[in-house]
């Protein structure tokens, strides 16, 4: 989905947490498996977008949580990677969703090299 | 996560969509104040969102205004507006969903103090996917399907059928023509999101959309 305007989101996200712009090394986020964000895309995108506004060429590095989820059918409580998944002792996939869409930027990492604004 | 830790690194732990929810929270709040029902409205294009609105313009007359979402041009607005209520359209320029930074700004341009004003229904533009991400500050989700889109698609988008309140299938008078299997759209509809409430309707006709009005209309409480 829209990954490009969630890439400028993050992006505003770091520059105010950070209070100016500088060379990031890398960028550390967290992606559910339910947050319907496309990886892959995203990493292009937000390459694209940090060099636009003088962040560099930062790594996004994502960490993908698992949902957590329960099955209405048997009441037992699972971990699913993808919307498809169903409950492992029924099969059933009528559940309902306790976790899987959070996507949070977590922590950015400076360039060594870099010390002052951009 | 690193094992070494980084001199430079700083912990920012921010949700991504914080500014999109606050902004709709804010707007929930506004609307709580106006004593409006918010509706989101979201479907792939062509699946007849404009349409289902024309025809709760004639059940709601004057009660209900519209948002109306685009990429590009006012003619849903013009339709919503010849059908007798007030209509804002946003065009996005090229943007696949609306935020609730568009939708704010909308409300500030519309009329909100008419006391007839109850119902305020949002035209998200026409996507399965990337809409499913934004709360905008409604009341309702509303999830339609049209069956020539096909009985598959409820599992094909999860993000957004198991998010709405309401799934409501359109385009029924074209049923028996087709192969749309409208038991398994519903059943795969509630195996991901149990307390989805249904319709089947055709917005074209009228088949269905009394007792979808009435459905939404005790919503508003």
């Amino acid at each position: 989905m829209h990954e490009m305007s969630l890439a400028q989101d993050m992006t505003r996200i770091i520059g105010d947490a950070l209070g100016r712009k500088v060379r990031l090394e890398r960028v550390n986020i967290t992606v559910g498996p339910l947050s319907g964000i496309c990886g892959e895309s995203l990493s292009f995108c937000f390459t694209e977008i940090a060099k636009m506004e003088g962040f560099g060429e930062p790594e996004l590095v994502i960490r993908k949580t698992e949902a957590r989820l329960v099955c209405l059918e048997c009441g037992g409580e699972y971990t699913a990677a993808d919307f498809y998944q169903g409950c492992p002792d029924c099969g059933s996939i009528a559940r309902r969703i306790l976790s899987g869409r959070e996507f949070t930027v977590d922590s950015v990492e400076i360039d060594e090299g870099e010390d002052r604004d951009v | 996560m690193c094992d070494e830790a980084p001199e430079k690194k700083v912990e920012i732990s921010r949700p991504v969509m914080s500014k999109n929810d606050r902004i709709a929270s804010d707007n929930r709040r506004l609307l709580e104040e106006k004593r409006i029902y918010a509706l989101n409205l979201i479907s792939s294009p062509g699946a007849g969102k404009t349409t289902v609105l024309e025809s709760m313009a004639r059940y709601f007359g004057r009660r209900m205004a519209v948002i109306e979402g685009d990429v590009q041009t006012r003619r849903d607005a013009e339709r919503i507006e010849r059908a007798g209520c007030q209509a804002w359209q946003i065009e996005t320029g090229g943007a696949c969903h609306l935020d609730a930074q568009a939708v704010s700004h909308a409300l500030g341009h519309m009329d909100l103090e008419s006391s007839e004003l109850d119902l305020l229904a949002i035209e998200n533009v026409g996507n399965l996917i990337c809409p499913s991400g934004y709360d905008l500050g409604e009341d309702m989700r509303i999830g339609l399907l049209s069956v020539p889109e096909g009985d598959d698609k409820v599992l094909k988008y999860p993000s957004l059928f198991s998010s709405v309140h309401v799934l409501l299938i359109n385009k029924m008078d074209l049923v028996e023509h087709l192969d749309f299997d409208v038991d398994r759209a519903i059943e795969e509809c509630r195996s991901l999101n149990p307390e989805v409430e249904v319709f089947t309707v055709s917005a074209r006709t009228g088949e269905g959309m009394e007792e979808f009005c009435g459905f939404v209309e005790t919503s508003m409480g």
